[in-house]
This record gives C-alpha cells, sequence and structure tokens, in this order.
C-alpha cells in the first residue's frame, strides 16, 4: 500500500513533527491560561497567551545553561538529546496518508524499539546533574516503563494481529473498511494510556513532577531544557500520531485526501488527549502498577485472545 | 543595538521568577503571586528553571546568605529583587525586569553598577561579580544548601552533625568536595547508602520557612527531623490574624474571619493539589483564593467554588492517588494536641482534602455576616488560635511519626495535606540551629 517517498522527506520529517508540536504545545498553553488567568479578554490575548511557549523558546534558546558539582555532563547530555532523536526516528514509519518515511516489515517493532529509547533517555538526564530530586525523577521513569510497557506491547501486537502483519502500511490496509479502534476498543484505549507515559506527559508526568521540584528535569536550563522538555512534546505527537495507522485507519476517509486525514485524526487524537489530560491528577505508579498489572494486562491479553481467534475464522 | 542583543532583550520580557517566602512574609507571596499571574509570568519549581528571584520578606544577614547561594543556583544572569512591604510586588517585579533587560543588552557587563539600585524598601541585587555559576556554588542537590550529607552510625552520631551535616567530613571519602553519603539499614534490614537531604526552606508549594531534614534511602524517607527558619518575633500569622485580633478584645466581624478561613483552606488546597500533579483546578482555586481576599461578593465565589471543588470531591483518579497515605485517626491526632480540619477529618490526605473543601464551602456563606466573631470560639483555619500552642505546633510534632517510610512523593503529599503555618511561632526542638 505504502508508495515511495523521494529524498527530501528526510528533512521535512522533523519540520513536520516540530510544526505539529508547536500547534499541540500553543494549545495547551491556551487552556492551561485560561485555568490561571480566567477566560481570554480578547482574540489578541487568545493569541499572546498560544504564542507562550514561543517565547519560552527564546528565552531558553538565550539562557546560558547551567552545571552542577561533580555532574556526570556526558551522560546526561546523551539522555537530553535522546529524546527528540528517539521521536524523530520512531516517526520514521509514521505514515502520511499511505507515505511514510520508510515502511520496514518490522514496522511496529522499530517503532517500539525507538520508542524504549526513552527509558534511557530520562533515566540519563535524571542521573547525569548528581542532583537527588533529580535522580528520584529518573527512577520514576523506570518504573513507570514497568508499570506501561507490557500492556503497551500487547496493544500493538493485536493491532498487528488484526493485520496479520508487522509493517505500518499493511496494518493501514487492513483497514479498509472497519477501523481497529472499533472492533478493539481496549486495545486503543491502553494505546492511548501508554502514548502518554512513553512521552511522560500529562497524568503520566511524575518523573518530572512537581513535588520533586521537577524530577528528572530539574537541573536543566537553556537549550538543554528546551531540547529535552521540546523532545518530550516531539515523542507525545509521534506517539499519538502512530495510533492514528494501528487503530484510527490512517488515511482512510471519504472526501478528503488521505494526507488529511491523517492530519485531521492526528490533531482530534492531540487534542483529546491535551484537554482530557485536565481532568486527572498524576498518577504515582506505586498505585498504578498494580492497575497496569492486573487490570491493563489481563486485559490487553483477552483483547489479543478475541482478535487472534476473529483473525483465525477468516 | 545589534540584533542579538535585541533578541537577548526581547527573551527577557517574561521571565520566570523562584519565588523565596521568608517566615512572616504569607501577605506578601500573596501580593506577588497575584502580580505574577496579572502579567503571565512563570513561576520557577526550582532554580535551574529561572531568571529572576524575588524574596518575599525582610532577610536577616544569615538567611540573605543562604538566599545567596540559592540565587548562585539559578543560570546567570541570576538576579534578584526583594519585596519587603505590601503594596510592592508590582514595583519590585518591574525593576527586576529593567535589570534583567539590561543585563540581557550588554551580558558581559560588571555587575558591581546594579548594588542596591533601589533605594529603601526593595533592593535589587544583581550578579556577584561576572564570574560565571563556579561549579563548586552550583548548589548540586537543588535548593539551597542540599548538600548530600552523611551519617556514621547510629543516631546519636546523626545528631552530632545535625547543626552542619554536610560541611563535616571525618574520614570519608569525598567526591568533588562533596562527602559521599554513608550507608544504613534500611526497613528491610538491608544496607543501603542513606542520603541526608534537607527539604525547604525554598522549595515549590512548600510551607514558607520550614525545613525538614530527612534521611532517604532511595526515594524511601527513612527517618526526619523538623527545622525552620527563624520567624517573625510577633508569631504573628497572616491566617490567624482575625482570631488573634478577637483575642485581644478588638471587635471582628465574622464575615472577615470566614473570608480569611476560606483564602487560608484555598491556599493549602492548591498547595496540594498542584503536587497531585493536578494543576487546573490548583490553578482555579488559588485564582478565587486571591478573589475571596480581594472582597469578590460572596455568591459569585460560592458559585465558582462550587464547580472546581465538585469537580476535585468526585475525582476516583484523585481518591485512588491519595488514599491511606498519612493516616492520623482522630484519636492519635488529639494525643499530639491537633485540633481543626486535621482532627476533623480523621483520616488519610484525601479525607484532610475533603474537610478543607467542605470547611471553605461553609465558610463561603458567612462572607457577609457582620456580627462579632465570637470571643470565647477561637478556631482559625488550622486549629485553636490563642492557646498556648500555635495550632501549627501539633502538626510539625506530628511530621516525623507520619513521614517515616514514606515515599519521597508520598512524604509532599503528607507535609502538605497538614500544611503547618510557620508564621505561627512554633519552635523546633533545640540544638538545632538554621545553618546546615
Amino acid at each position: 500500500m505504502s508508495e515511495a517517498v523521494p529524498p527530501w522527506a528526510v528533512v521535512i520529517l522533523p519540520i513536520a513533527l516540530v510544526s505539529v508540536a508547536v500547534v499541540t504545545v500553543g494549545f495547551d498553553a491556551v487552556l492551561s491560561a485560561a485555568a490561571v488567568r480566567g477566560r481570554p479578554g480578547s482574540l489578541r490575548e487568545l493569541g499572546f497567551r498560544a504564542a507562550a511557549p514561543l517565547r519560552e523558546v527564546l528565552r531558553l534558546l538565550v539562557q546560558p545553561s547551567r552545571r552542577t558539582t561533580a555532574a556526570d555532563t556526558a551522560l546526561g547530555r546523551i539522555g537530553v538529546v535522546l529524546v527528540p532523536v528517539a521521536a524523530v526516528l520512531a516517526g520514521a514509519v509514521l505514515p502520511l496518508g499511505f507515505r511514510s518515511l520508510s515502511d520496514p516489515t518490522v514496522g511496529i517493532v522499530w517503532f517500539n524499539a525507538m520508542e524504549a529509547l526513552a527509558w534511557a533517555a530520562v533515566w540519563l538526564t535524571g542521573w547525569g546533574p548528581n542532583s537527588a530530586l533529580s535522580l528520584i525523577g529518573g527512577y520514576r521513569f523506570l518504573a513507570q516503563g514497568l508499570a506501561y510497557e507490557l500492556p503497551h506491547m500487547f496493544a500493538i501486537t493485536t493491532a498487528a494481529l488484526g493485520a496479520e502483519s508487522l509493517q505500518v502500511g499493511e496494518v493501514v490496509a487492513a483497514q479498509d473498511g472497519l477501523w481497529f479502534a472499533v472492533w478493539m476498543p481496549v486495545a486503543f484505549f491502553v494505546y492511548l494510556l501508554s502514548a502518554m507515559a512513553m512521552s511522560f506527559w500529562g497524568p503520566f508526568g511524575h518523573p518530572l513532577g512537581r513535588d520533586a521540584a521537577g524530577g528528572a528535569a530539574m537541573e536543566l536550563s537553556g537549550v538543554d531544557r528546551l531540547v529535552f522538555l521540546g523532545g518530550r512534546w516531539l515523542l507525545m505527537v509521534v506517539t499519538a500520531g502512530v495510533s492514528v495507522p494501528l487503530f484510527l485507519g490512517g488515511g482512510h476517509g471519504p472526501l478528503l485526501p488521505a494526507w488529511a486525514w491523517t492530519l485531521v485524526k492526528t490533531a482530534l487524537v492531540l487534542a483529546a488527549l491535551v484537554a482530557g489530560r485536565r481532568l486527572l491528577p498524576t498518577l504515582r505508579m506505586e498505585r498504578y502498577t498494580e492497575f497496569a498489572w492486573l487490570v491493563l494486562v489481563p486485559a490487553t491479553l483477552l483483547q489479543a485472545l478475541v482478535v487472534a481467534v476473529v483473525v483465525l475464522n477468516r | 543595538m545589534d540584533l542579538r542583543s535585541r533578541l537577548r532583550r526581547r527573551a527577557v520580557q517574561s521571565p520566570v521568577v523562584l519565588v523565596a517566602v521568608l517566615p512572616g512574609a504569607t501577605e506578601l507571596r500573596l501580593d506577588v503571586e497575584a502580580e505574577l499571574r496579572r502579567r503571565g509570568w512563570d513561576i520557577a519549581g526550582a532554580p535551574a528553571v529561572a531568571d529572576l528571584l524575588v524574596v518575599c520578606g525582610s532577610p536577616d544577614p544569615d538567611v540573605g546568605r543562604r538566599l545567596d547561594t540559592l540565587r548562585r543556583a539559578m543560570p546567570q544572569p541570576a538576579l534578584r529583587v526583594d519585596v519587603s512591604r505590601p503594596g510592592r510586588a508590582a514595583q519590585a517585579l518591574d525593576e527586576g525586569l529593567a535589570l534583567l533587560s539590561e543585563r540581557a543588552a550588554s551580558p558581559s557587563e560588571s555587575a558591581s553598577g546594579h548594588e542596591d539600585a533601589g533605594a529603601g524598601e526593595h533592593q535589587a541585587h544583581s550578579g556577584s561579580g561576572s564570574a560565571p555559576a563556579e561549579p563548586g556554588h552550583g548548589a548540586p542537590h537543588g535548593h539551597e544548601h542540599q548538600h548530600p550529607g552523611h551519617e556514621a552510625a547510629g543516631h546519636t552520631e546523626q545528631d552530632a552533625h545535625g547543626g552542619h551535616g554536610g560541611h563535616d567530613h571525618h574520614a570519608m571519602s569525598t567526591v568533588a568536595g562533596l562527602p559521599m553519603a554513608d550507608r544504613a539499614d534500611d526497613r528491610d534490614g538491608l544496607r543501603l547508602d542513606r542520603l541526608l537531604l534537607p527539604l525547604g526552606p525554598v522549595l515549590a508549594d512548600w510551607p514558607a520557612g520550614l525545613i525538614l531534614r530527612c534521611a532517604l534511602q532511595g526515594d524511601i524517607v527513612q527517618e526526619v527531623r523538623v527545622d525552620r527558619l527563624p520567624g517573625p518575633p510577633d508569631g504573628t500569622s497572616f491566617w490567624n490574624e482575625p482570631w488573634l485580633r478577637a483575642s485581644r478584645g478588638e471587635p471582628v466581624a465574622l464575615g472577615v474571619g470566614a473570608r480569611r478561613r476560606c483564602a487560608a483552606h484555598l491556599d493549602s488546597l492548591g498547595r496540594l493539589l498542584s503536587l497531585a500533579g493536578w494543576g487546573d483546578p490548583a490553578a482555579r482555586l488559588r485564582r478565587l483564593r486571591d478573589e475571596v481576599l480581594d472582597g469578590a461578593p460572596a455568591g459569585q465565589c460560592g458559585e465558582r467554588l462550587r464547580a472546581v471543588a465538585g469537580r476535585v470531591e468526585r475525582s476516583r483518579t484523585l481518591r485512588w492517588g491519595l488514599a491511606g497515605l498519612g493516616r492520623l485517626p482522630a484519636e492519635r491526632a488529639r494525643r499530639w494536641g491537633v485540633t481543626g480540619p486535621a482532627l476533623e477529618a480523621d483520616g488519610d490526605v484525601h479525607d484532610r482534602l475533603l474537610v478543607w473543601l467542605r470547611e471553605a464551602r461553609r465558610a463561603v456563606r458567612d462572607f457577609d455576616d457582620v456580627r462579632p466573631l465570637p470571643a470565647g470560639e477561637l478556631i482559625g483555619p488550622r486549629g485553636t488560635v490563642g492557646g498556648s500552642r500555635p495550632p501549627s505546633q501539633a502538626l510539625l510534632d506530628v511530621l516525623p511519626e507520619l513521614l517515616a517510610g514514606a515515599e519521597f512523593g508520598c512524604a509532599r503529599l503528607i507535609v502538605a495535606s497538614l500544611d503547618p503555618d510557620v508564621d505561627e511561632s512554633v519552635a523546633v526542638s533545640a540544638g538545632d540551629g538554621a545553618h546546615v
């Protein structure tokens, strides 16, 4: 199903991801400002609030980085840089319409492998500055990984099972007609949870928690901070974006061209996550892990079983 | 002016501010928070994020030195302004902005020219010389003076360290001038690293001036000793003020007390919810707190409070996250001398949160009551005012017992759910002067 892309798409991919991330952060900033400062008085005010993340980018670009005593700068930097790198690499299998940068036969495994780099990234970032609260934040993400990763793998395996292929293009092709989200609702729901968990954002933001004064990101300033937090939004965009080919029919849809359907669906998923975040406090892993292992793992396994039976009888 | 300095100046137009609140400066903090919200400036969660340090209160020289250490943990130019009188917040922030712009335009300039730019109530301190942040001053463990201390063996040794923990190297190995953490038995009898980490006095969503000297193993709080920054000599707490005045025989309207109680609970709720990672209702409750103090009509306050409180009360996720933390049964609370909401809650962190919400909603009904506060019944937001012990004393006294064995994040939630007010003249155990 998927078609070859021109080589310059390699450059386009990061730019596209950053653009979507900027819009998402702007939307998030508007919602946050509404809670802090009330409804905006005018459209101009609304625009000003939406541009707050861009002002923050400029602020961080100008702000000098600072160092902490006996810091492991090299490892810390690797951790910071790894976040956007993992996001862009994972995005390589993300199709816009029916075209992606690359559509290997094990595309889903590639996505999962790149996303798992975040484990290393957050932990290294927490370790680097030689700071107690920062390290606590880093370790929190390891606990989080243990909680979300198994249900997440079963969820994406279910989608692959439904298409009888690990190739993202094939998964999209198998949804011409019925979206996987419709007949695999549990897998879709669990996938959305893990999309937030792997980008350590929203209800899964404990590794960067306010209670640990910013956790793994506590000691980051200037460009380091920009790369790390910006990378987190990229990761969020990519993981939310992958839910579209895996569960929401990719580019399939009436009237609009395939690429437009992909964008519309991605935007809706992101908007739902950003708005829905406001309904929930942060989940602490000492509580969530129990839920993940006792409820989500069996639920996703059952879902996979149902899908397997359907596929075998097809 | 070249493009680079123009960009630099533009970049500092909405700075992120680290707010350091000294005991007795609650009113100033509220001023500053309201002013920051009006401007849309963010409040930093840690020094690394901040451009500007805003000190609420008048630090004595000792505290001033500690604040300077904190300032040096910020990225350059690491500027500081002080707000020491009500109504000066806007002026101080303007001054901070002017300093930032000035430094942004000529980043390499020596700082000596800015010393005490504002005469009188608020001084603006700029960076100490033009030297970049020295590694040795980088406050490696976050907030001020958070050196990883160490403990040799047993409690006596640790107590002996109390006054100067972290600077006392003994024969321990050191790395970059910092002592390594020593080991001790953990709760399962394993020998694990034990890190002495003071929490506070400056920490986001933290009772101003409170210092908890924690022994951490991993992220488990093993032991806690309560300490504080020296407070105002008269021990007048902003939150208890109406009841203290009534106890002196001044006529105070019931409505004044109700507003203050409501605002105090909203302030505590904002802190607790913010730590629980639920910024949206936390921000709404804080905005409402300022409206209540500004004298907004009772009807409007009640309506807004109902909307947010309903959301918080109904949240099963929040209940799930907070249930079972910091359990303080009424019987045990009474034994420690706890009065007020923490006693009434008779339960865990979530129960205390519900009591605050309930009391805040009840207080709104009395906003317009002009009858005087009854002289006999002086129950402030944190308990009985005017007795021999301020209400927060008991809240501080139960802390070590409640925090021992708690995970770090849980410990923060437990402290926030009691929200002791260090503005009250609470005493801490002797022998722990404020200079670790």
